[in-house]
């Protein structure tokens, strides 16, 4: 399992694609998240957990959202604690974990 | 060794500074909590949190204003949770955002070791109201002080810590 994250649009995608040809990719894993967690009301660790289990092999590519103005609306701060909490799980299942900013891909694991 | 601890919501920093903490001697382990309590979400944080640490050692201490009024013993070992929310409760519920950095290098001084945790909450772009420029532009200037008064700073991403300043320490 590999996760690629960055900011919105930093080419993590790209670079996971680039890097990982013919991958199990599952791009834009912050909407999975949210899906999972405030339509479906799994618990995001539980949820994160499980999806590890279940993909051993998949690329995970998500943005990087926790990094703004605590939100005024209970569903969005819900949403970034959800995509922080399930992406911890993820990082650390992972056997790399790379950061993207402007294109660049920065191994933190 | 004194740290400061950054990174996103949810990104894992609590988690990883109570670790540091648990990786150095298991003496005068003080944590001073700086969250009001005013809401379900805020009694659910505080319970989370305090589960989190509760078999690691440390004594609370409630501060949510005037940091350098803590009682802190010579020699202890503190984690700090958080800048941010000092910031706000000295800006906005009648406080002085002027004496926190004065107490930081008190609270430096008198620890044997200090962690300092903080929030990056600068990267969403968004263009808020004058206040919270505002308060943006005064805790950036308490994080850039907090990182000049620190040995190492480390952002944590997603539960893995990446060295801004220094080294990464290990835990």
């Amino acid at each position: 399992m590999k996760l690629y994250i960055g900011g919105a649009y930093q080419g993590q995608e790209e670079l996971a694609r680039a890097e990982n040809p013919g991958g199990e990719y599952y791009p834009d894993f912050h909407e999975t998240i949210r899906h999972a967690v405030l339509l479906q009301g799994q618990e995001p660790r539980e949820f994160a957990r499980r999806f590890c289990e279940e993909h051993p092999r998949a690329i995970v590519i998500a943005n990087e959202v926790g990094a703004g103005v605590v939100p005024m609306e209970a569903a969005d701060r819900a949403f970034r604690e959800a995509v922080g909490r399930a992406l911890c799980i993820i990082a650390q299942q992972a056997e790399q974990v790379t950061r993207c900013v402007c294109g660049i891909g920065v191994r933190i694991k | 060794m004194i740290v400061l601890v950054t990174g996103g919501s949810g990104c894992g920093k609590s988690t990883w500074a109570e670790k540091l903490i648990a990786s150095l001697p298991e003496e005068n382990r003080i944590y001073i909590a700086t969250m009001q309590v005013y809401d379900e979400e805020s009694v659910r944080r505080v319970a989370r949190h305090r589960a989190q640490r509760a078999d690691k050692g440390f004594r609370t201490i409630e501060c949510e204003k005037d940091l350098a009024s803590a009682d802190v013993p010579e020699g202890s070992i503190v984690l700090l949770e958080d800048l941010v929310n000092l910031m706000a409760n000295e800006m906005f519920d009648g406080g002085d955002t002027g004496r926190i950095v004065p107490a930081l290098h008190g609270l430096a001084e008198k620890c044997r070791h200090l962690v300092m945790v903080t929030n990056d909450v600068f990267s969403d772009g968004v263009a808020y109201a004058e206040s919270t420029q505002g308060y943006l532009r005064q805790l950036a200037d308490i994080n850039r002080q907090a990182a000049d008064l620190a040995d190492c700073v480390v952002e944590v991403v997603y539960s893995i810590p990446v060295a801004v300043k220094g080294e990464v320490p290990c835990v």
